[in-house]
């Protein structure tokens, strides 16, 4: 009798492998365990959204060189018009880039742009990525560009007076926190808060409100990403520069960069189409020195 | 189910018999799990040629599994970890032609159609008929194969093409030089045992 309980012990044990050999999916469940965190991939297709940058990185031993241009205004208000082909021909910057990718997740670069003559190097370290399980929500990365420029003593100092020059005058930099969500495969969504430094500024003051130009300048960007089709997707890119002295500025108007763009995916190329009232590429230069309006056609 | 016949057979009257019965079925058991066989490695490539660009991505973390017993063949591929050449290509496939985040695999379910002797080395021709799931549509999907046995372990080695609008996979006009309509796939595995 002991022995017949024993045996049917045993007989428990060894049922259940005895019907799990069945089913091989099920094996296959349980030795092929769900990946578990997979990373969200595709948040934005370019380093770049517009203007703003982006978490995605330029992949691990990849280099990407880039040649941008911004073009000139459209409309004649803002000085484009028919005659520079609504501003074809105007181009206000042009920036010739190499990023090369550490690792997946950290990017360093060199560049050099036609506006303010700045050299800039660039660091990009994305130290979360968003999981498709939620486990991480968002990704984050953080931004750097320190811009210097070589721009003749002349121009750089115009309208100064009483300065010693140093050549730590001509550097300016970018902090830059990058929170990105890709919420669905139609919808990307980031914010981007931003201090910018610049060693140098002229003593210039806003004459309608007596506020002073300032070194430090903090910047609140936010830019999404819309797929409207498979292939097509509608980008726009925004930053409030919050700064007294560029409010209601009588003689320089300041604006808040605004950019919009198309998208579009052919399966192994992406084109954008932009428009934007910023005529610099760099954070170093849109930010601070945005004077362009949208309704000015700029 | 060998088990559940033996023991209602067996009465009380003759112990010995039942203990023999008993055992003669945990043996059954033993081998029934011995039967399944999963795999240490495998890889599955598939490779598109085309004037313009050949592309190609190999994926090492599928687990084909085999049942000896039946001929029962499976496997279930993660799309994501395909890898490419190019990242940018990977991020493309992902993205925008099996949409991994919807589809996250493919299914293959299939059954060797010969007789094959698992006890003994050597290698024999096979067909396999069986249906994938991919792109969250399931189409059949028969080719031939070789099934090597040495000792404890066997090799399955196949390759076939697929047609990839079979798939409702579509390629944008842009880039269809690029893409070849039919992909060739390759799978190599090593199973072992499956040991619970």
């Amino acid at each position: 009798m002991r022995l017949k309980i024993f045996l049917l012990l045993l007989l428990v044990c060894e049922y259940p492998s005895f019907s799990f050999a069945q089913d091989l999916m099920s094996i296959l469940d349980s030795v092929q365990k769900p990946a578990g965190h997979e990373k969200v991939f595709a948040t934005f297709k370019d380093s770049k959204v517009i203007n703003a940058q982006s978490t995605e990185t330029v992949k691990k031993r990849c280099l990407d060189f880039n040649i941008s241009h911004r073009f000139g205004s459209m409309g004649v208000e803002s000085g484009g018009g028919p005659h520079t082909l609504y501003g074809w021909d105007a181009i206000s910057d042009v920036r010739f880039s190499f990023d090369y990718g550490i690792t997946d997740n950290i990017t360093i670069g060199i560049a050099r742009n036609k506006r303010l003559e700045n050299i800039d190097g660039t660091l990009k370290w994305r130290f979360l990525e968003q999981t498709a399980d939620n486990h991480i929500p968002v990704s984050v990365a953080f931004y750097g560009n320190s811009a210097i420029t070589p721009m003749a003593k002349s121009s750089f100092y115009l309208g100064t007076v009483n300065v010693s020059p140093k050549i730590t005058d001509r550097i300016a930099y970018v902090s830059q926190l990058i929170i990105a969500r890709k919420f669905t495969r139609y919808f990307s969504f980031e914010i981007l808060p931003t201090y910018q430094h610049r060693n140098f500024v002229k003593a210039l003051v806003n004459s309608y409100n007596g506020k002073e130009e300032s070194n430090d300048l903090f910047a609140l960007g936010a830019a999404m990403r819309l797929k409207l089709t498979r292939r097509m997707a509608i980008l726009i890119d925004y930053f409030h520069v919050f700064s007294d002295y560029r409010k209601n500025n009588p003689v320089t108007p300041y604006y808040d960069p605004l950019a919009v763009g198309i998208e579009i995916e052919t399966g192994g190329h992406v084109f954008h189409i932009n428009v934007t009232n910023a005529l610099g590429i760099i954070e170093n230069d849109f930010i601070p020195n945005t004077t362009d309006s949208w309704t000015k056609g700029g | 189910m060998i088990i559940a016949i033996s023991s209602t057979k067996s009465k009380n009257k003759h112990p010995m018999k039942q203990t023999l019965v008993f055992i003669t079925a945990l043996i059954c058991t033993h081998l029934l799990s011995a039967q399944i066989y999963l795999a240490k490695e495998s890889e599955i490539s598939f490779f598109s040629a085309t004037p313009m660009e050949n592309i190609s991505a190999i994926n090492k973390a599928a687990k084909p599994i085999l049942n000896t017993a039946t001929g029962d063949v499976q496997v279930k591929i993660v799309m994501q970890a395909f890898q490419f050449e190019k990242p940018l290509m990977q991020e493309h496939f992902n993205e925008n032609y099996v949409e991994s985040d919807k589809y996250p695999d493919a299914i293959y379910k299939g059954k060797i159609n010969e007789q094959v002797d698992y006890l003994k080395d050597g290698t024999t021709k096979v067909t396999v008929a069986g249906k994938l799931k991919m792109h969250g549509v399931e189409k059949e999907c028969n080719f031939g194969g070789t099934v090597t046995v040495k000792g404890q372990q066997i090799l399955l080695e196949t390759k076939f093409k697929i047609h990839i609008a079979d798939y409702n996979i579509k390629i944008p006009s842009l880039v269809v030089k690029n893409i070849a309509e039919d992909i060739d796939v390759t799978v190599n595995a090593l199973l072992e045992p499956f040991k619970k």
